[in-house]
């Protein structure tokens, strides 16, 4: 009966109004086909604008596996004739991959670890505490955001040079050459960036409803309780979030380390800046120590040696990839 | 129940002072720091700028020299790299600064129209954020893998180049680099995307009913709401850009460290003069950007009536069922 009714219903439409529905009918069609256009356009502007971020990264993966020959032959563009897997063992030799890999690895992890710990500290205080002096220091601390580093690591690196002079005869400092002065600084939460992981910290923090901690105040819980039992419980998938930004941070991070660690301790990123003047001591192969001699920097040992100098990056970057993006949207910044 | 009240309130208060105390315990290591490695650096490097500082024995030794020809700072005016690197620096964060900004605009709201793939998108757009370091950007800048276009023999860039050869300068700066320039439009992107997609759909409706159409609504609805996005973006991007490795003042600043006759002081007036300049940028960003943008009274009183259309829908509908129901 129903459909007896809409279907009559539908024919009696159709026969009285039949020019207003053809007009109908064009005009639902120009749009489809004015949308299909703009949504081509857009398209094609997202991956040009794709291509253009992923050229150099597709460019050194192309270089990387070339031979010197395919290097200057005019037809290899992308695809080199022969694929070339010895420049990466020659950039491995010239990174001095194994002892760099360990060192950037460490490095990054113990700077990353003291990091999120102080910030997830000073975030809880920032959130969950009213005290005296609280708008002021925030304020203060998002604006050493903007403080160039130039100007604190002058004197940070004079205050460290004479601090290991003074404990010099103790045998406790190692100096100059090694990572601790980062250390030493990460722990009172100035490494790299730390303000925005402090901020994400805040916001996230601030999101826990009161009522959690109210409960565990009435069952008798102290604030450390509190913070370990309520926050960070709650909170791992920020706390991952806070220590991959800060792992990958600290891995890129060279003005810095050029000053307080110099040539003393082996990373990636250190060994990739002197490539050129590293090639001539380390890329022959010492089990065959005639063939190397006459051995020509090209392009791509240092573009290999990008590669497996990123490749650790990448991997973090593939697995975790949701987290990052994540972590910049949490940390409000967006003016609000 | 009366019991319990007063207890409560008691607990209360006395939380409120403990509170205090405790606050002070877990922000102390990050207060700590901040003075010792923040605020005391900041204005001992300051101090830094009267004195010609060498180091003799492994100590320090401050001589007085902010004297007639002008101590550090002549000195600085008088270096042959230090001004002229300066001048390059401002020049690529007046280029870089507004054309990510602009970019990441672009494809944020290009991402925010609801194309498939959106999240594909962004993990490539925010790679350059995870691999950019120094020495990577270095080298990828070196290869000349960060230029594209073959853009000098452009028509339009040589008419360019004949009328001004500064702005040919600069342009040429923005676009033989321009892969490097989209490389830090990783995070704006991702902050313009979540700014967009937190506007309440409601003004675009109301907009709509006003009769604007998509332009408008993206000059008066999107862009003034944006605004406070854009500006922590600038802020963000001017600081990036200074960080960034290939800044060339950096490195000066550091080797005049180590060299024996200028020393500790001249690099400090050389930080000095480099964080004032970087300050005034923020200050313009602040300027241009700063101040929040008021939507057009228009659009939001079209949204209450938008609202009260709404509701008298809403009434209607249920007058409708109670007359079925009859």
């Amino acid at each position: 009966m129903k459909t007896l009714l809409a279907k009559f219903g539908l024919i009696k439409s159709k026969t009285t109004t039949l020019s207003q529905n053809t007009k109908e009918y064009i005009r639902t069609h120009k749009t489809r086909i004015t949308h299909i256009i703009s949504q081509i356009v857009i398209y094609v502007f997202l991956i040009t604008i794709a291509y253009v971020f992923l050229f150099p990264i597709l460019k050194m993966i192309s270089l990387s596996f070339m031979t010197s020959t395919d290097l200057v032959n005019p037809e290899v563009v992308w695809f080199p004739k022969v694929f070339s897997f010895s420049n990466f063992a020659v950039a491995w030799r010239v990174l001095n991959g194994s002892v760099s890999l360990v060192n950037s690895i460490q490095y990054s992890f113990l700077l990353a670890f003291f990091q999120t710990v102080i910030s997830a500290l000073t975030g809880f205080a920032f959130a969950r505490y009213e005290f005296r002096g609280k708008k002021f220091l925030y304020t203060v601390l998002l604006l050493s955001f903007i403080i160039p580093v130039p100007i604190l690591l002058i004197t940070q690196y004079n205050m460290f040079n004479s601090l290991y002079q003074q404990f010099e005869w103790t045998g406790v400092g190692k100096g100059l050459n090694t990572y601790q002065s980062q250390l030493i600084m990460a722990f009172f939460g100035q490494g790299v960036n730390s303000a925005i992981l402090i901020m994400i910290f805040v916001n996230f923090f601030k999101l826990i409803p009161n009522d959690l901690y109210e409960a565990g105040k009435i069952d008798g819980a102290n604030p450390a309780q509190l913070f370990w039992h309520i926050t960070i419980k709650l909170s791992l998938s920020t706390i991952v979030v806070v220590f991959l930004f800060s792992f990958v941070w600290n891995w890129n991070e060279t003005y810095v380390t050029n000053m307080l660690v110099g040539d003393g301790v082996e990373l990636f990123t250190n060994q990739l800046g002197k490539f050129d003047s590293l090639f001539g001591t380390r890329a022959s192969d010492p089990a065959r120590p005639d063939e190397g001699s006459g051995m020509q920097l090209v392009e791509s040992y240092k573009m290999a040696a990008t590669v497996i100098s990123i490749i650790p990056l990448l991997l973090i970057y593939f697995v975790g990839q949701k987290s990052f993006v994540q972590g910049i949207e949490k940390t409000g910044i967006t003016g609000e | 129940m009366a019991k319990n009240k007063t207890l409560k309130s008691l607990t209360a208060t006395s939380n409120i002072e403990n509170q205090n105390k405790i606050a002070y315990l877990f922000i102390l290591p990050w207060m700590l720091g901040f003075l010792v490695f923040v605020v005391y650096p900041f204005f001992q490097t300051i101090y830094n700028t009267a004195f010609q500082i060498t180091r003799e024995a492994n100590t320090l030794v401050y001589t007085y020299n902010l004297n007639v020809t002008g101590g550090n700072f002549g000195t600085a005016f008088r270096n042959l790299y230090f001004f002229p690197e300066l001048i390059d620096f401002v020049i690529m964060e007046a280029t870089y600064v507004p054309t990510i900004i602009i970019v990441g605009f672009i494809l944020a709201i290009l991402l925010n129209t609801g194309v498939k793939g959106q999240s594909v998108f962004r993990v490539i757009y925010f790679l350059p954020v995870i691999i950019m370091s120094g020495p990577v950007t270095g080298i990828l800048r070196w290869n000349g893998a960060g230029s594209l276009l073959d853009y000098e023999s452009n028509i339009v860039f040589k008419m360019i180049l004949s009328y001004s050869p500064g702005l040919a300068e600069a342009l040429s700066g923005l676009f033989s680099n321009f892969t490097m320039v989209l490389w830090f439009t990783g995070i704006p992107v991702i902050l313009f995307l979540n700014a967009l997609q937190k506007i309440n759909v409601n003004l675009y409706e109301a907009a709509k009913i006003d009769g604007a159409n998509g332009w408008q609504i993206l000059w008066k609805i999107k862009v003034p709401i944006v605004k406070p996005t854009a500006f922590v973006t600038a802020i963000f991007t001017i600081v990036q850009l200074g960080t960034f490795a290939l800044n060339p003042v950096y490195y000066t600043i550091q080797n005049s460290i180590y060299t024996s006759a200028a020393g500790i002081g001249l690099a400090s007036t050389f930080a000095f003069i480099y964080t004032i300049v970087v300050f005034a940028l923020v200050g313009i960003a602040y300027l241009l950007l700063g101040r929040p943008e008021k939507i057009k009274q228009v659009t939001l009183s079209s949204i209450q009536r938008l609202n009260m259309e709404n509701i008298a829908k809403r009434r209607l509908k249920q007058k409708n069922r109670e007359v079925v129901v009859k």
